[in-house]
């Protein structure tokens, strides 16, 4: 029995030859992506079509609440003057959450692919770097580096960079280990049931062999643990360290 | 079909999901959040309108009960006033009533009493000289002669006398 984990799949390669970039891969997380920013941009839209002021829908109830929810979460970590991040968070957190959630329907998650969140670290990484800047001047930023003593400077520029880093891998980490493991779950349960039915003598035991009976709801069990606790987990604790790396940032 | 590598950075995915979290930020922005503050901003004058009109007719009526307190007030007053007056006015117009009353009575006893003077002197008058008269002809027929007329207006004025005394 083998088993196969890859990367994405490539739909579409344009040669474009440009350096560095490489050629134009459209992926599956791409494609996944959209997918994903489609559902939730309809979502919105269906949430808040027909409101109104007074005796409200349960839908309109639920869009408020998702509203007050985010307003509470970026307000209560970085305080009223990040109110202009409200947005950002909201779409770090719905992307990152849905998309975890997608491979529930049998799509690879786009955050199954490090580009992703390293696209969104990198994002998160220039976020805290301006706020800084704006916060100390660039001399005060600079200088930052060698505090609280000049000899711990490459130590600073080297946890500065692991922010980033540690962000985008603990995310990534996390969802493919739930591919990883739901994958060899998936393949032992199937060779557990080749082994299994084909006690059964005869060729009613070599015809059912072929079906692997134990797929079938053992690895929906699984799955409560390393897709929809992982995946809420990680996209709340990659907005949580969002809004306080951008907030100690203003704070000097 | 290609595949990528299981853990790698791919260039244009990596531009590519920037690029996707703006506009989806912009999406939820536009789809979620800017709908969803209007009707939360709207919800919030209508009820901070409600409050003002709550607290507008409350003070309203407050200024109507102190108006309408005032006004018993004055119309107490004036009630005691009135009802003190009439009280006052009625003493006096009955003391007044009572002190003509009691003048009439006097002068209507008096002229009363003056007229049956009056009349109990006419009526001894009258008497008298019937009386005069009557004695005058009984004694005439009784002694069948002249009396002087000395003896006579003396006869008289002795009748008159006892009857005067027993009358």
């Amino acid at each position: 029995m083998e088993v196969d984990i890859s990367g994405a799949r490539v739909f579409f390669t344009m040669h474009t030859n440009i350096p560095i970039l490489g050629d134009l891969q459209i992926s599956e997380t791409i494609v996944v992506s959209w997918l994903v920013m489609i559902l939730i941009t309809g979502l919105c839209i269906w949430l808040t079509h027909d409101l109104k002021v007074e005796n409200i829908s349960k839908r309109q109830a639920v869009a408020e609440m998702l509203v007050e929810t985010a307003n509470k979460f970026v307000i209560g970590n970085m305080g009223e003057t990040f109110r202009y991040l409200i947005p950002f968070v909201a779409a770090l957190f719905s992307t990152s959450l849905i998309s975890n959630l997608i491979s529930l329907v049998g799509l690879r998650s786009p955050t199954a692919d490090l580009s992703t969140e390293a696209a969104w670290a990198v994002v998160v990484f220039v976020m805290i770097t301006w706020q800084k800047i704006k916060t100390g001047g660039i001399g005060g930023y600079l200088k930052g580096f060698t505090q609280p003593i000049p000899v711990l400077t490459p130590f600073n520029i080297l946890s500065e960079i692991a922010t980033p880093i540690s962000m985008a891998c603990r995310h990534f980490g996390n969802i493919l280990s739930g591919i990883v493991i739901n994958s060899l779950i998936y393949a032992a349960l199937a060779v557990a049931s080749a082994a299994l039915l084909g006690l059964i003598p005869g060729l009613v035991g070599d015809v059912l062999a072929q079906i692997p009976i134990l797929d079938v709801g053992i690895p929906a069990i699984l799955s409560v643990y390393f897709d929809w606790f992982t995946g809420v987990m990680q996209a709340y604790i990659f907005c949580m360290l969002t809004t306080l790396y951008i907030a100690n940032a203003a704070e000097g | 079909m290609d595949v990528q590598n299981l853990v790698g950075l791919v260039p244009w995915t990596f531009i590519a999901q920037i690029c996707n979290l703006f506009i989806q930020m912009y999406l939820i922005k536009r789809f979620l959040f800017k709908p969803i503050n209007n009707i939360l901003e709207k919800r919030k004058a209508a009820a901070d309108a409600e409050i003002q009109e709550a607290t507008k007719a409350k003070e309203e009526a407050q200024a109507m009960k102190t108006e309408y307190e005032q006004n018993m007030l004055e119309a107490k007053t004036k009630a005691n006033d009135i009802l003190t007056n009439a009280q006052k006015t009625a003493t006096v117009q009955s003391e007044e009533i009572l002190r003509e009353a009691s003048a009439q009575a006097a002068s209507i006893k008096a002229k009363a009493e003056s007229d049956i003077a009056q009349e109990k002197r006419k009526e001894v008058n009258e008497i008298k000289d019937e009386i005069g008269s009557m004695a005058v002809e009984i004694a005439g027929k009784v002694i069948e002669r002249e009396v002087s007329e000395e003896d006579h207006a003396k006869l008289i004025d002795e009748f008159i006398a006892s009857v005067g005394e027993s009358a």
